[in-house]
């Protein structure tokens, strides 16, 4: 569910419903369509779509007219009302979800009425202050003109003034010589005549300037109106977005190679598009590392995109560009995300379990660190189906969980790695079965001449000698006795298992403290307890040792098959033979830590463990 | 078939009686001692028979062994009759300690003067249960028996000769080879008479060489310092080497620093009453 796909979904209806609205404003009946989409008027409310999809009730009551067995009819209304009830019930259904969806729409519709109101008050704002601009603009245009207008004048004024008084002296010089022309005087015309030719040729030399100082056209400099033009530029075009801000990871958005990655936007802005950038995080690269991974790029159009192919339980910066037509916006913050891990691995050689419990061991399954694990576990029916229970036991810190069920039953049993990003897929599922208790051996600890079956629950003991070099050994292993441990599940309850012996095998079976001594044999030493088989060349002889002591005891039928009870509350360890259900011994002993099931052969030969087995009811009289 | 009750005293929850009645068999009046468990209140239980030793009576076991707790715990009615017939008035009855009156040996003599009191036997596996059955709350299927010494050759014998009558067997430093040692000799001897080919029916022994029947799990504990064990009276090891060639099963435990007394029987006892509650309360 994406509510930014959902909220521009009901965007579009919205715009185009509020036209519907203006168009049917003036008449005041409106079509069904635009009730049903109108947010403003109760009508919507109301809404009801039933009368085009339900049967009705009066359909109903025609039925009962045309059938004339009384008895059917009984059964019929009921089973029409149950219908209508049915019916009813979904509508009430629809109602409210309508109701819901009118609210939603409602909501919107403010939304947008406040956007668009927003959106007017900014083109005004814009527009007053183009106006503005350009009337400042023609008022300082019309005083450089007013200026350069009078200066004009006044220097053709001057002009006018300066050709006037020309004229008023070539008029008076006109009449002088005229007036001397006239003259009846020959010699006073003589006289006079020659200064005032010198004075006709003297006023003749100064030329008077006849063209105009000034010109007659105003220079008019090309306005320049490019901050105008951008003002009502940016009258239509949208801003360039800012950054949008990336939001932290939600829970179960990540898969293992995966990321849903969500951000949002400043509602004043239109984006086009976004740009997500991420690099995944690599703690063991220097902070000033040359090779510092590479920047992928995504361009998307939503508010969310979900990154693929990354490396499972890695952790990955990344941020995000909004872009429109004018322009990018600067980068968002950069938000840590983290795929989730790999599935672990259970290791089902080392899972134990007993009828109340089960210990689970795996592996990680991730080269890095995971926070936790879950384990979860439902219980298979008998008929093989998987209850629809499952329980979990979450954040185990370490790669192994002890988990209580309930005896006699079967479980499945998987479990998850989880980080910041989520829980991993499920591990692959195992089965665990509470009838009794079930181990496998402790391999490292078997001695180096005991050899163990591939199923894990037969061991031999071949004649054949080893090279010195087998004999090198850790601590763990058995130097001296050939014998090997069992992984006893630690719980301190009630355990049973079987051993399968020939009768003709030296054998010691029992139980032992995990750090028993090594170098000594099994029921030599106060940290272990067991039944020895010793061949005689007369007969079969039976111990019951510990701390290297036994009871004196004689057995006529040699066990072939041998059940080893142990209690820890009550602090015995029993022996019996199984074919005759017979009781052998019991070790009594508050065994202070747990302790292992230990096998051991004397002599070659082969011993074999059989668990998992529910204990016998004698075994615990 | 009338009881008298001569004793009650509450113990571990029930209740220890005694009583005695006129036997048929054995044609003398006869005490016996019987253990309630607080279960016979409400439920049927199964009855375990507890045979004594030479010299016994009623008494020993329920004031010496201290299987009351445990009897009590696992719901058994534990039945301890005397080891003979008293006070029939027979000469030589009261001679000695190994024959006569408190070592009936748990044979049917054959021989005049013990013929027509000494039955032990069928009062052990007729009379007697059939009588416990009559008067008190028991599951009649679901029997068993232990004994000790002389009782535990009587218990291993009438576990031999009825295969499947008892679900269980235990004994106590049981003569195992009567007709071997010079108890079961003078006893067999005066009871059965000279012709030991009569014997054979009453020895443990013999009787499991020839066993066959439902399986038994016989539990048998024996002191290492039994006086009687080292004098030859009881020789465990024929019995068990007969019962390891017939692979009947058999647990022998020699308990070191261990008598024949009752210290030893109560040192043990729950062990056993444990063994019989395993098969009794299957």
């Amino acid at each position: 569910m994406d509510l930014y796909e959902i909220r521009g979904g009901m965007l579009d209806v919205i715009a185009e419903e509020s036209e519907h609205q203006e168009l049917s404003r003036e008449s005041t009946t409106m079509d069904r369509a635009d009730a049903r989409f109108s947010v403003n008027t109760n009508e919507s409310l109301c809404f009801d779509p039933c009368e085009d999809s339900s049967p009705s009730p009066t359909g109903a009551e025609d039925g009962f007219d045309d059938d004339d067995d009384g008895g059917d009819d009984v059964f019929r209304e009921g089973e029409t009302e149950n219908e209508i009830i049915s019916i009813r019930n979904q509508l009430q259904g629809k109602v409210t979800e309508m109701e819901n969806f009118a609210g939603h729409l409602e909501e919107i519709f403010l939304t947008v009425e406040e956007n668009f109101g927003r959106q007017e008050q900014h083109l005004e704002q814009h527009y007053n202050d183009v106006l503005q601009t350009l009337s400042q603009r023609y008022d300082e245009r019309a005083a450089g003109l007013g200026e350069e207008k009078k200066n004009k004048l006044e220097a053709l004024y001057g002009q006018l003034l300066a050709c006037g008084r020309a004229l008023d002296a070539s008029k008076e010089l006109i009449e002088t010589a005229q007036e001397i022309y006239r003259s009846q005087d020959k010699r006073l015309f003589l006289k006079t005549v020659m200064p005032t030719i010198k004075r006709i040729e003297e006023f003749a030399k100064e030329e008077v300037d006849l063209s105009l100082s000034t010109s007659l056209e105003f220079s008019t400099p090309l306005a320049d109106l490019s901050d105008v033009k951008t003002m009502m530029d940016s009258i239509n075009v949208v801003p360039a977005p800012s950054a949008p801000v990336i939001n932290p990871q939600m829970p179960n958005s990540a898969t293992q190679t995966s990321l849903r990655v969500c951000w949002s936007l400043f509602s004043d802005d239109t984006v086009e598009y976004y740009e997500l950038y991420y690099r995944p995080v690599l703690e063991d690269t220097p902070a000033d590392s040359t090779c510092a991974p590479q920047v992928s790029k995504v361009k998307v159009r939503e508010t969310h995109c979900t990154v693929k192919d990354l490396l499972p339980n890695a952790q990955y910066e990344l941020w995000v560009t909004a872009t429109n037509t004018t322009g990018i916006s600067p980068a968002s913050e950069k938000a840590l995300y983290m795929t989730v891990p790999s599935p672990p691995v259970i290791k089902q050689r080392e899972c134990t379990s007993c009828p109340e419990a089960a210990l689970i061991r795996w592996e990680s399954g991730n080269t890095n660190p995971v926070d936790s694990y879950t384990v979860e576990f439902s219980e298979r029916g008998t008929d093989g189906t998987e209850s629809t229970i499952t329980e979990s036991i979450v954040a185990v810190p370490t790669c192994q969980c002890l988990i209580q069920l309930q005896p006699g039953r079967c479980y499945l049993v998987s479990v998850r790695a989880v980080n910041i990003g989520g829980p991993s897929d499920k591990s692959e599922v195992i089965t665990i079965s509470t009838t009794g208790t079930f181990f496998y051996l402790l391999e490292d600890t078997a001695h180096p001449c005991l050899s163990i079956s591939e199923d894990g629950f037969t061991i031999f003991y071949g004649d054949e000698e080893l090279p010195i070099s087998a004999m090198a050994s850790d601590d763990n292993t058995f130097t001296r006795c050939v014998a090997v441990l069992g992984d006893l599940i630690p719980v301190r309850g009630r355990h049973y298992w079987e051993v399968e012996v020939d009768d003709g095998t030296e054998f010691r079976i029992g139980v032992a403290y995990e750090d028993t001594e090594k170098n000594s044999y099994l029921g030599a030493n106060s940290t272990s307890w067991c039944m020895r088989h010793i061949l005689s060349p007369t007969r079969h002889k039976y111990e019951f040792l510990h701390s290297g002591w036994s009871p004196d005891l004689r057995i006529t039928v040699n066990p072939v098959r041998i059940g080893v009870a142990l209690d820890y509350n009550r602090g015995t360890l029993s022996f019996f033979n199984v074919n005759l259900e017979q009781h052998l011994h019991t070790f009594q002993c508050n065994f202070r830590n747990y302790v292992h099931p230990c096998f051991s052969l004397d002599n070659p030969g082969a011993l074999t463990i059989h668990n998992g087995i529910e204990a016998p009811e004698y075994t615990f009289i | 078939m009338a009881l008298t009750q001569v004793s009650s005293n509450k113990c571990a929850g029930g209740f220890q009686k005694v009583f005695e009645h006129e036997s048929t068999e054995l044609k003398c009046k006869m005490k016996f001692a019987v253990y309630l468990p607080p279960k016979a209140e409400t439920d049927k239980c199964p009855v375990m028979y507890w045979l004594s030793g030479l010299t016994c009576t009623e008494q020993n076991f329920i004031t010496k062994a201290g299987s009351q707790l445990t009897a009590a715990e696992h719901g058994l009615i534990i039945v301890a009759p005397d080891t003979s017939p008293r006070g029939c008035s027979i000469e030589g009855e009261d001679e000695s300690w190994d024959f006569g009156t408190g070592a009936g040996f748990y044979v049917d003599a054959t021989q005049e003067p013990w013929k027509t009191n000494y039955c032990m036997y069928s009062y052990i596996t007729e009379e007697l249960p059939k009588l416990i059955n009559a008067n008190f709350p028991t599951d009649p299927d679901k029997m068993s028996i232990s004994g000790h010494s002389m009782g535990g050759h009587g218990a291993l014998i009438c576990a031999l000769k009825n295969p499947g009558k008892y679900k269980a067997v235990s004994a106590f430093a049981p003569i195992c080879n009567p007709m071997q040692c010079p108890w079961g000799q003078k006893a067999f001897s005066g009871y059965l008479g000279s012709d030991r080919s009569t014997w054979e029916a009453y020895d443990a022994t013999v009787l499991a060489a020839s066993y066959s029947g439902p399986q038994l799990d016989i539990l048998i504990d024996q002191g290492r310092d039994d006086q009687f064990l080292s004098a030859s009276q009881l020789l465990p090891d024929n019995l068990i080497a007969v019962c390891s060639e017939k692979k009947i099963p058999v647990v022998f435990r020699l308990q070191p620093g261990y008598d024949h007394s009752y210290f030893f029987i109560y040192s043990f006892i729950n062990d056993h009453i444990k063994h019989h509650a395993k098969y009794l309360n299957a």
